[in-house]
């Protein structure tokens, strides 16, 4: 990791993980097709609409910070997205998850239907495209399953399993359904283990994350 | 919202080629000149050359290959003719020519022998630079002979099973010295440059006559020897070369209109749970700084990401085109 020069403005790309995993696949599924801009790192608290020398001036703590290096691990980069909304917005669309913290048995089911408030003129309601939900450990799931959303590229991301290494695991849907381990195995000496489950609405970019802790039976 | 597609037009392919010095530390020369002391059962077909006399890492080999085996002692007493110089000959041939009815042939002189310089995989990154060889060789007499490739002179290059063929040339840079072929008098030219196998083949007829400086059908396989010591002689001891890479490059043209991406998900940005924006300056003017471009594919899964070296002010009064750059 390092700081990129910032005498000008230049792009440094690299493929994600997730790029260089499609990418040896050979079987097309790596096809850039859209693309987000993200702010990630920026402090608006540093934002001074009250600075002395004008509105020219108010991003100034801003624009003068030196950038970080990008991160090949797609999840710790393009956290938070830049959104096209109508001028005049005052409300940014947050999600409802109905949660904010998890905590189940061993064996226990589970499902959450998530919303989104402040969203299409509407106070709630639920993204035509889904949402992306992300676990940070799927040993800790007999299932992990997005449900609600069909098309192919969706369906194969779905189906996608892992070989029980603790790994994360993202699956799309209107909502999500999943049932906890039942293996002691994993819990070794402790009583409790936990994760953090993550959720993005895949159309308004707006996004959430709760803590999940599972208690031996 | 977050996601904006890519249109057809935004994409564009390049394909750029990048070059590099050859030895190691980058030096564009290399001048010092060392084998290894270590007995090795590949010293009857090839030597490694170092830069430094704690040997380290190898720059080139230098090999001796001839038709009736010559140069070196037999495998076999039994089976004359049969010994290392032949082998190599016949694997440069194989390598050069795939024809094994075929003799070398240096600028319509052919020859039964030869001397190859071949450079080590980890000096180069994917083939050799032709107009960049620049390389001395000194002769009994202290005479000292410059050679390099014809590609500036002859800039349409001949191909064989090796690719790329040139000449070697008296001469520096890809030029002659004399303006013309370059060519010994009566042995055609001194050598073939072979960049896409990185393989420079030395004619020994061409520069017995010339430098002079000559071969043995002694069998005590000194002829590796013999070239080595013309190489890093103090008269000589400049051999220069450059490599070149072709790196397909693929740009992706991102373009935010006036009235795109101009708020932020960026939990700094709104207000507490209720999704407020933090400062009401930004309800109707907001500004949102782009530090991060990601590329997606249809799932939204991202396949490539950049950092800007300084954020980007982006608000309903501006536009950005941004250029990335992916390298495979």
């Amino acid at each position: 990791m390092g700081f990129l020069s910032n005498t000008t403005v230049t792009l440094d790309a690299i493929l994600t993980t997730k790029g260089r995993e499609l990418l040896a696949r050979g079987d097309g599924s790596f096809r850039i097709t859209q693309f987000a801009l993200s702010d990630d790192e920026v402090d608006y608290s540093m934002y001074n609409p009250t600075h002395p020398s004008g509105s020219g001036f108010y991003g100034e703590a801003i624009e003068n910070m030196p950038v970080l290096e990008a991160f090949p691990d797609q999840t710790q980069v393009m956290k938070y997205k830049l959104v096209t909304l109508p001028r005049g917005t005052a409300r940014m669309p947050v999600l409802d998850l109905g949660y904010s913290q998890l905590t189940l048995k061993q064996g226990a089911a589970f499902s959450i239907r998530p919303q989104t408030l402040n969203y299409l003129s509407q106070a709630q309601a639920y993204e035509t495209n889904g949402y992306t939900f992300t676990i940070s450990d799927v040993r800790l799931f007999n299932s992990f399953n997005g449900i609600g959303v069909d098309t192919p590229e969706v369906t194969a991301l779905n189906s996608t399993t892992t070989i029980g290494t603790a790994v994360s695991k993202t699956v799309i849907g209107t909502s999500l359904s999943s049932i906890i381990t039942t293996i002691n195995t994993l819990f070794g000496t402790n009583s409790t283990l936990t994760a953090t489950l993550q959720v993005v609405g895949r159309d308004s970019g707006a996004r959430a994350s709760i803590p999940v802790t599972i208690k031996k039976i | 919202m977050s996601y904006k597609k890519l249109d057809s037009e935004d994409f564009l392919v390049s394909i750029d080629s990048v070059t590099s010095t050859v030895w190691s530390d980058e030096a564009p020369t290399l001048t010092t000149f060392f084998t290894s002391s270590t007995t090795s059962t590949n010293d009857p077909y090839y030597k490694n050359v170092y830069k430094t006399a704690s040997t380290g890492s190898v720059q080139f080999a230098i090999a001796y290959g001839d038709k009736k085996g010559s140069g070196s002692a037999n495998y076999n007493d039994l089976v004359p003719g049969a010994s290392p110089t032949r082998t190599v000959y016949g694997q440069f041939r194989n390598l050069v020519y795939g024809d094994e009815e075929l003799d070398f042939n240096f600028g319509g002189t052919t020859s039964e022998f030869f001397w190859a310089l071949s450079i080590e995989r980890a000096r180069y990154k994917e083939k050799l630079l032709p107009g960049t060889l620049n390389i001395k060789i000194s002769g009994s007499l202290g005479k000292v002979f410059e050679l390099t490739d014809n590609s500036v002179d002859t800039p349409t290059a001949t191909f064989l099973e090796c690719g790329r063929v040139y000449q070697l040339i008296s001469g520096s840079n890809g030029t002659s010295y004399d303006g013309g072929t370059g060519y010994s008098a009566e042995s055609g030219s001194y050598g073939l440059f072979l960049p896409d196998i990185s393989t420079i083949i030395l004619n020994p007829l061409a520069l017995s006559g010339s430098v002079p400086f000559s071969r043995t059908d002694d069998s005590a396989g000194e002829n590796i020897e013999k070239m080595f010591n013309a190489i890093s002689g103090s008269n000589a001891a400049s051999f220069a070369i450059n490599s070149q890479e072709t790196l397909s490059s693929d740009y992706v043209f991102i373009r935010a209109r006036n009235s795109e991406f101009n708020y932020s998900e960026n939990p700094s940005f709104i207000s507490g749970s209720t999704g407020d924006v933090l400062f009401p300056s930004q309800i109707n003017s907001p500004q949102t700084f782009v530090t991060s471009v990601g590329l997606y594919n249809d799932v939204n899964e991202l396949l490539a990401i950049c950092k800007l070296s300084k954020p980007l002010t982006k608000d309903f009064t501006k536009e950005t085109l941004l250029r990335v750059k992916l390298d495979f």
